[in-house]
């Protein structure tokens, strides 16, 4: 009893010193802590390629981040479109029962950790001001956490912390440049040009096009007209993250099959601020702003006339989303006259399962529609 | 005035007696089991946490014995916790129950004082003191009565003694009705469990437990895995959150907790530098300090897709690594067996078990295999 009570004794005072250079010094003792990783200050010298993931977040930011970086005078490395690879190797070093995009987040850092010199992690806590605390999903806020304590050889992680509640926009971006040391005056005319790539990209997804058929003709490629708006004779709206309507290995080509169907397709991505607003009035407070948007999306197209169907993505394990779709299917029980798919994906959905489904949607829409006008005529 | 509250753990006791000394009828529905979990399932979005579908049931169960009104605790939180209240009693009438729902934290307190005064009229305000002397006196005494209950299990010498004790007194102590019987039971109590006949005095293996509030606390949820380590196992386990602090923290009736918990958050800054509406600085600062309190081993129970948990998970491994701690991963949803938590318990408890026991060796014969310290 004695001996142990000397050995616990000691381990106190060996873990009382661990604990006192975590209090004085939060993060630079964490990353000592870590050993292999311990990162001196970051020296990113102009030219450096800087990694950024292709995943959560990234089809919101990623025009402003590339023309604010380059402006900064760095290299912007994205990673590729997601592909199995990457979706394999981020399954297989992910905590097993989170969602699939942070999953693919995982993926898509490894993918990077040994081609670009920096890879930059946003971390999203709050992405609007309001009169009560707005938050993103948990995992955004630490997703560059998780990264931190998973991977034991990235080269140097840049952080992004965007916190509107707290400070406004441009004092992340200030702080983002700080942190690679670019000067003031360079910093605020690659700002300046990065807010007006910014605009342009957002003034793309309110004409219709898709995330990354918007990213396409920021660079000048891909149709001039947003294909998906097309044709059809019904219409569909997808509602769900940019992360799930911009990948297509997540929603396994959902938006191309629902085009195939001959339908045209809306999302939740062309909805402008405005009727997001106009709509969030009725709601009930959120503090979710992302999920918020989607539930005021969804609540905006089951009350639009022309569209027919709407269809509720969600990644398995998704936390905000799990509440919010009791709330859509709420919104939609009462005096709504219309359709709701859920489509609940993971990293085993089949891209067959996908297609059946929508298929057989469209084709009731359609039914219902015929049904409707025969009605209508008699 | 039927008003009703979702079981967590021994936290009906305290507040039954709240309620009833405020002069209301608490609605204390049987005890949350298998059919409880099943009723809640089959009206839950799917894949929700488990606390929501087991108190979605204990809500069906409350308001099928007659509640009138239920409530429940609300907040804006990045965590799905705080709309428990709104998305469960948006389903209950969905589902054609007619109650009154009283969201505590989220209404606007005019609301909630505009319900207690037109249920129990105005003179409610001048027992609202009392009252909560009350809380805090019942939630005083369950915690003691189960913190010694949880010393003794192991260590008694005729299994079942502690446990019967407990429920003796727990049951005596839910039908008190004064402050001063309160406190009677409270030390009578505490010198029958202090006075349990014990085997000899063994090097006892001592467990911290981790992880999201009613997963830990609500024992049909995990098993009972505070008793089922303490009699079957022979393991002191101790939760790192309590009903207690539950009850208490968000009231300010005991500025102790508050300093626990804004040191636990002091030290958790340097893995989650923002607040993520959980329970996470108790997980992560409890398994920072568990070595430093003397425990063998760390168990982290937490319900499958909770986020915050589920973030700690990534950076556990990593602590526990540093801190040559073992640490036990349970994940609960509906479909996990009780046999093979079980199992895993068991297994686990070998390890803090033989490195404790046979010393030095077996631990360097454990340690050279991977050639790092061991974690399940």
């Amino acid at each position: 009893m004695g001996s142990s009570r000397r050995g616990r004794a000691a381990d106190r005072q060996g873990l009382l010193v661990g604990i006192m250079k975590n209090g004085e010094n939060g993060k630079e003792a964490a990353l000592m802590e870590t050993g292999e990783r311990a990162q001196a200050p970051l020296r990113v010298e102009r030219g450096m390629s800087v990694g950024v993931p292709r995943a959560l977040m990234f089809y919101k930011y990623y025009p402003f981040l590339k023309t604010f970086l380059e402006g900064c005078g760095y290299e912007v490395l994205a990673s590729p479109p997601t592909n199995i690879k990457i979706l394999g190797s981020g399954t297989d070093v992910c905590v097993d029962d989170i969602c699939v995009a942070v999953k693919v987040l995982f993926g898509h850092v490894r993918y990077l950790e040994d081609k670009a010199d920096v890879v930059l992690i946003p971390r999203l806590v709050s992405v609007e001001k309001r009169d009560y605390d707005t938050f993103t999903c948990p995992k955004l806020i630490a997703a560059p956490d998780m990264i931190r304590y998973t991977f034991s050889h990235l080269p140097a992680s840049l952080e992004f912390t965007v916190d509107i509640g707290k400070a406004p926009w441009w004092w992340s971006c200030l702080r983002l440049g700080m942190s690679l040391g670019v000067p003031l005056r360079k910093m605020a005319g690659a700002y300046l040009a990065a807010m007006r790539e910014l605009a342009r990209y957002q003034a793309l997804l309110r004409r219709g096009f898709l995330p990354p058929e918007a990213l396409g003709r920021l660079e000048g490629k891909g149709p001039a007209f947003p294909p998906n708006l097309v044709r059809g004779d019904v219409t569909v709206a997808v509602v769900g993250h940019p992360y799930l309507i911009g990948d297509p290995l997540i929603n396994k080509r959902l938006l191309h099959w629902l085009d195939a169907c001959g339908a045209r397709v809306l999302s939740s991505t062309m909805l402008s601020e405005e009727e997001i607003l106009r709509e969030e009035r009725r709601l009930p407070p959120l503090s979710w702003s992302y999920e918020k948007e989607l539930l005021a999306a969804a609540s905006h197209f089951t009350r639009r006339r022309d569209v027919d169907g709407v269809i509720y993505l969600t990644s398995f394990g998704c936390g905000p989303d799990s509440m919010i779709t009791e709330m859509v299917r709420h919104e939609l029980d009462h005096g709504r006259d219309g359709a709701l798919l859920e489509m609940v994906l993971d990293e085993h959905s089949a891209e067959s399962g996908v297609r059946t489904r929508v298929e057989a949607f469209v084709d009731m829409l359609r039914y219902h529609k015929s049904k409707a006008c025969v009605r209508g005529g008699t | 005035m039927k008003i009703a509250f979702p079981h967590m753990g021994n936290a009906c006791i305290p507040l039954r007696g709240l309620v009833e000394y405020l002069g209301a009828e608490a609605v204390v529905p049987e005890r949350p089991h298998r059919g409880t979990l099943d009723r809640g399932v089959r009206h839950a979005p799917e894949f929700v946490c488990l606390p929501f579908k087991i108190t979605l049931g204990d809500c069906m169960n409350a308001l099928d014995n007659g509640a009138e009104v239920l409530a429940m605790v609300c907040g804006m939180w990045a965590c799905r916790f705080g709309y428990y209240g709104q998305v469960q009693h948006m389903i209950l009438k969905d589902l054609g129950y007619h109650f009154d729902s009283l969201r505590i934290g989220r209404e606007d307190p005019r609301v909630i004082w505009e319900k207690f005064s037109r249920y129990l009229g105005k003179s409610v305000l001048l027992k609202a003191p009392g009252a909560l002397a009350m809380l805090r006196a019942k939630a005083v005494a369950v915690e003691e009565m189960e913190s010694i209950a949880r010393k003794v299990r192991p260590r008694e010498a005729r299994k079942g003694d502690a446990d019967a004790l407990l429920e003796r007194y727990l049951e005596e102590l839910d039908a008190a009705s004064t402050l001063r019987r309160v406190r009677e039971l409270r030390e009578e109590s505490r010198e029958a469990l202090r006075s349990v006949p014990l085997r000899g005095e063994e090097d006892i293996v001592r467990v911290r437990i981790v992880g999201e509030l009613y997963v830990l606390l609500e024992p049909s949820l995990n098993f009972d895995l505070v008793r089922r380590l303490g009699t079957h196992l022979g393991v002191e386990a101790q939760p790192v959150l309590s009903t207690y602090r539950w009850l208490l923290s968000p009231l300010w009736l005991d500025p102790f907790l508050h300093l626990h918990s804004s040191r636990f958050r002091r030290l958790t800054r340097s893995y989650l530098p923002y607040i993520l509406g959980g329970e996470e600085h108790m997980t992560i600062g409890g398994t920072l300090d568990a070595k430093r309190d003397g425990y063998d081993g760390v168990i982290h129970a937490y319900p499958l897709t909770c986020m915050p948990e589920n973030i700690c998970r990534t950076i556990l491994p990593h602590i526990c690594n540093g801190g040559d701690i073992p640490l036990l991963d349970l994940c609960y949803d509906e479909h996990t067996s009780p046999v093979g938590t079980a199992t895993r318990l068991e297994a686990f408890v070998d390890m803090p078990r033989s490195r404790k026991g046979n010393g030095d060796a077996i631990l360097s014969r454990h340690t050279s295999l991977s050639g790092q310290p061991c974690c399940l």
